[in-house]
């Protein structure tokens, strides 16, 4: 019982990570689904939206004149609320800009499209960089999300139960999104089939491009949740598309619950590895991934998927 | 019947005598136009870690995201060779060899019955996993500081015996392993195991059904171009008198992917080399003006991935089949077609 | 279409001629000490290795800052030895491998006179190594890895930090004994934080105490809710951390955040001021150490403040701190030592730097500085710090420390520090002159 209870804050700790992992994955495994693409510039994408989000709080420059000024006198949490939408729906149009280059390599060597998304993330690491230079930079929070409390004797960060709270609830949404609406039902026909759906009437083009978009909307909600925790700084995106990549693969391409199961997975592995050998913790999700591709590349609930061409 | 393209099969062709003219007279004129000693080492270096490198993704379509582990894996052998056990010249190159192909096989041994997406992959997370122990395993390699103080043996061959302390000797020697490496290699792509090699490139399954047993050919190749790889690492490890664990970073390995593509390493043998030149001399003569030329050469590579992955090489081979054959009908270039 | 085949002829010629060549290169004369005329008007081209990008990159900016300053009063003065002073810098991103570029190519493109500027012990290494290949002096002006006065010393290096050893004589005894015996480590992997846990280690079993455990933090950590929550469980009396840039202020931010400031007692062992300034009080827990406040009572640390306001009206951080101070006073120092040796030759130079006495008044500490010449490392006054009290931060929100004590640096001196430096001889140190 005792080594229960000397574990129960680690798991928790593991869990809300984990939440966390699957959120950052969702997006990514959207646009696998539905574009047979892998898309190696999530990550950056995912710090771009976080940077974003911390200028539509705290714009910063002068030249906004008298309205920045009357702008950063309204209360923060008006403000992180809009960024919540503002930056997802800019990165929307990032992401969809991207599409919009990558139609070229459609129908070419998968490979093509992997060297663009790998070129694209490092171009957007560069440009953040540039924008915004490599020194660590702060996202504000609400004071009311901020802060520590009690739990049985032991202090735990109410912004981390905040973030683990908004994944699982967005998490949820994205799949009555799914099951529930018609444009949810496009998406999964279009990962499942996206020749029967071209010939149902559906147009392909448009799906492809707006499923990019909210893909990346998505990384970029994650992006803005989870930049309190790990910090904003260019180099961030590279730690959230590695563990993305093994969600995905872990859980099964095209299993909406197999990633959510297996981001959950990734996180307590982390998290309880950090207890006992915390240095090799992060190598815990590297080894893991190696395993399961090893001997059982289809995951956990995985389909046989372009990946395996 | 259409008169078949030529391909010097010699030992020694016009391209790389131009090569290395340019590449033996370089500590003449190298600081006449502004750059430094250390930066032709670099150069030779990384040369030969592409040509290593460019045997995977440009003649066997394999994407290996992750190469740099092989580079760190050699230099930190070479080393430790030289800190704990002697300081030999001869004995650290074949243990930077050794232990990158031993590395290399590892790894291989793991993915080769993959391709595509999972293979590239598995690439990164082994490449992640080398990364990790390089940072982790302080005792060994010292951790993010790195492995320290590793000095630069003579060159000797029995009683002759040549000091490699100046940036220049080392380089003469970098370009003699280059030269070896480059020869070398040119018979490897133009042999029997070379020409199998682009037939798995162009179709796995194929292959696999004319009768190549296609794992060992990609084991093989893999293994070798880590070792190839290792060889660099441990040059760089003289140059530098250190190693260090960034050079196995996601980042680092994927400028040598840039360098290759750019440079025309999905057509020609000289890809990897052109590409390599273009990226230094980008990173030192650009650089030297604005700190974001890192971003345009990132833009430059999306472009040329969209447009003309033949690359640099390619698109100076067309520029030549072009006015020679001007007037008759356009070939279309072809990328699973390996010229010389 | 006849192949372009090389004939056995003109293919052993040119291998012949690239053989030549090779020869004259691996077997020619090679001069290793370059001495150039140094005309004397001529510009003096210092070097900056300081970071402006990594976990370091804030402190790097500072003592950039701190290190020109030193160098525009010199040169309105008319320069040293009558020649103006221009400096290069190149981002040295925290990283080592950069650092070995940056040196190779400041010293063979740029052909610096001097080098000087590292924050993270990891670059300072792998600089130094390069410096001394070439003969060419390098201050390490910010790096406090107890091994940079220790085993990776070199006689062309000059440390101007307190190193981990000093900041922790300052700090453990007191530590223990008001606080506790039961110590747990924080240690930042990389040289600086495992080489200051280690003197912490040797120097809390000194005095009684007992390392309960230790726990390594990945350098650009930002999430310690896992070490906190163990830390929580284990309930030690102290702890200590070498933890350092981005990863510190974290924590901080985080400690404070989460309340656990006062339980347990903090010990951080050296505290650099670009990576607490702007945090809240709450998160300027516990005592630490550092070689310089901007509110110490001493004279000419008043107009020392209102300089760096005027040259530097638009920056964040409003009020100098320990990192600008160190940059200042190492550039400051090397200057005043070409200006003594009369000439840049390096060999001279070192010669006056190993010798250096500075006087407290002109060092605006307690105690007079001196250079110790078996390890190259500056011996200064130690001074131990905590939060200020919350009125006085309320009237002054950059006045966030407050003094507790000062030690003479003849106490807080790494004694075993020359037992493992060995310097190499100045016959073997290439001799240089810009």
């Amino acid at each position: 019982m005792e080594f229960v209870l000397h574990l129960a804050p680690h798991l928790l700790n593991g869990l809300s990570l984990g939440f966390l992992f699957a959120l950052i994955a969702l997006g990514f495994m959207l646009i696998i689904g539905v574009m047979e693409l892998i898309n190696l510039a999530h990550g950056s994408l995912f710090a771009l939206g976080a940077y974003v989000a911390m200028v539509v709080i705290a714009p910063g420059a002068s030249w906004w004149g008298p309205l920045g000024k009357w702008y950063v006198a309204q209360p923060l949490t008006l403000r992180y609320v809009l960024a919540l939408v503002v930056a997802p729906v800019i990165l929307a149009f990032v992401g969809m800009l991207l599409e919009i280059c990558l139609r070229r390599t459609y129908g070419k060597d998968p490979l093509y499209g992997l060297l663009f998304t790998f070129g694209a993330a490092m171009v957007i690491e560069e440009l953040i960089r540039i924008v915004w230079g490599s020194a660590e930079k702060f996202l504000q929070v609400p004071q009311a999300i901020n802060g520590a409390f009690l739990v049985g004797g032991l202090i735990y960060s109410k912004y981390r139960f905040f973030a683990a709270a908004s994944a699982l609830l967005l998490i949820l949404l994205v799949w009555l999104f799914l099951e529930r609406t018609p444009y949810g039902a496009m998406i999964k026909a279009g990962a499942h089939d996206s020749e029967m759906v071209r010939a149902l009437g559906i147009n392909l083009k448009r799906l492809r491009l707006c499923v990019f978009g909210f893909g990346t909307a998505l990384a970029a909600m994650a992006g803005i949740i989870i930049a309190p925790i790990w910090g904003l700084r260019p180099h961030v995106g590279v730690d959230a598309v590695i563990p993305a990549f093994l969600i995905i693969v872990l859980g099964g391409v095209g299993s909406f619950w197999g990633a959510v199961l297996a981001g959950v997975l990734v996180g307590l592995a982390v998290a309880l590895t950090a207890v006992y050998v915390s240095e090799w913790s992060l190598l815990s999700m590297y080894l893991l991934l190696i395993a399961v591709v090893t001997f059982r590349a289809r995951g956990l609930f995985g389909k046989k998927s372009i990946l395996e061409v | 019947m259409a008169p078949q393209p030529s391909i010097s099969e010699g030992l020694v062709t016009r391209p790389m005598v131009i090569l290395f003219a340019v590449l033996l007279s370089l500590p003449l004129w190298i600081e006449a136009v502004g750059l430094y000693q250390y930066l032709g080492i670099e150069i030779a270096v990384w040369m030969i870690y592409a040509l290593g490198f460019n045997l995977l993704l440009g003649y066997t379509g394999l994407p290996s995201f992750g190469h740099g582990a092989y580079f760190g894996v050699g230099a930190y052998a070479f080393g430790l060779v030289q800190l704990r056990l002697i300081e030999s010249l001869w004995l650290g190159l074949a243990a930077g060899i050794l232990a990158a192909m031993a590395a290399g096989a590892l790894v291989a041994g793991l993915i080769s019955h993959r391709r595509g997406i999972y293979y590239a992959l598995m690439t990164i997370a082994c490449a992640q996993v080398f990364w990790f122990v390089a940072v982790k395993w302080h005792s060994v390699t010292g951790g993010e500081d790195g492995l320290l103080n590793v000095a630069r043996p003579a060159l000797s061959f029995g009683i002759l015996s040549a000091s490699l302390r100046g940036n220049t000797a080392l380089y003469y020697l970098a370009v003699a392993i280059l030269g070896l490496t480059v020869v070398g290699l040119w018979r490897f792509v133009h042999s029997r195991f070379g020409k199998a090699l682009q037939a798995i490139k162009q179709n796995e399954m194929r292959a696999g059904f004319v009768g190549y047993n296609v794992w060992l050919y990609k084991f093989l190749v893999f293994t070798l171009s880590a070792g190839i790889a290792g060889l660099a690492g441990s040059l760089f490890a003289m140059a530098q008198k250190s190693a260090y664990p960034d050079v196995m970073s996601l980042h680092s390995a994927g400028l040598v992917v840039m360098m290759t593509l750019i440079g025309g390493g999905f057509v020609s043998f000289w890809g990897p080399v052109v590409g390599t030149a273009v990226f230094f001399l980008a990173r030192d003569l650009l650089g030297a003006f604005t700190e974001t030329w890192l971003l345009w050469y990132g833009l430059m590579f999306m472009g040329i991935v969209l447009f003309k992955p033949e690359g640099v090489v390619g698109a100076w081979q067309d520029l030549v089949r072009r006015r020679r054959t001007a007037g008759a009908t356009k070939e279309t270039g072809s990328l699973s077609h390996h010229r010389g | 279409m006849a192949a372009r085949h090389m004939s056995r002829r003109s293919f052993l010629q040119k291998v012949g001629l690239g053989a030549a060549g090779a020869g004259v290169a691996f077997y020619g004369p090679w001069k290793h000490n370059h001495v150039y005329a140094a005309k004397a008007d001529k510009p003096l081209l210092i070097g900056l290795t300081t970071d402006a990008s990594g976990q370091y990159g804030n402190s790097g900016e500072m003592e950039r800052r701190g290190m020109l300053m030193a160098i525009a009063e010199f040169n309105k003065k008319g320069g040293v030895l009558g020649r103006q002073i221009e400096t290069i810098h190149i981002d040295t991103e925290t990283t080592p491998a950069t650092g070995t570029r940056v040196a190779e190519r400041m010293i063979t493109r740029h052909e610096a006179a001097f080098l000087m500027g590292a924050v993270s012990s990891g670059v300072a290494n792998a600089i130094s190594l390069v410096a001394q290949r070439y003969g060419v002096i390098y201050l390490n002006s910010n790096s406090s890895s107890p091994t940079e006065s220790g085993k990776d010393c070199h006689r062309v290096k000059f440390v101007w930090d307190g190193n981990g050893t000093n900041f922790g004589k300052a700090t453990v005894l007191n530590a223990i004994n008001a606080v506790g015996k039961n110590w747990v480590l924080f240690t930042n992997d990389y040289v600086w934080g495992h080489e200051t846990s280690k003197s912490v280690r040797a120097l809390v079993t000194q005095y009684g105490g007992k390392i309960v455990e230790e726990m390594v933090i990945p350098v650009g950590t930002r999430d310690f809710s896992s070490y906190l929550l163990k830390l929580q469980q284990i309930k030690p009396d102290v702890v200590n951390t070498a933890v350092g840039g981005d990863d510190i202020k974290a924590l901080r931010a985080q400690v404070g955040q989460l309340g656990m400031g006062n339980k347990p007692a903090w010990v951080q062992n050296q505290q650099d001021w670009p990576d607490v300034y702007g945090l809240p009080l709450s998160g300027v827990f516990g005592i630490f150490g550092t070689t310089w406040y901007y509110k110490l009572d001493l004279p000419g640390v008043k107009e020392f403040v209102a300089q760096y306001q005027k040259m530097y009206p638009g920056v964040s951080i409003k009020v100098p701190g320990n990192v600008y101070y160190n940059g200042y006073m190492a550039a400051r120092e090397l200057l005043r030592a070409v200006e003594r040796a009369g000439s840049t030759n390096n060999i001279k130079v070192i010669k006056e730097l190993e010798n250096l006495k500075v006087p407290a008044k002109d060092r605006m500490q307690h105690f007079d500085a001196y250079m110790n010449p078996a390890t190259h490392q500056m011996q200064q006054t130690i001074y131990l710090a905590t939060a200020n009290d919350e009125a006085a931060w309320k009237k002054d929100n950059d006045d966030l420390f407050k003094v507790l004590a000062w030690s003479k640096p003849q106490d807080a001196e790494d004694t075993d520090a020359p037992k493992a430096c060995k310097l190499e001889p100045y016959e073997a140190t290439p001799s240089y002159e810009m």
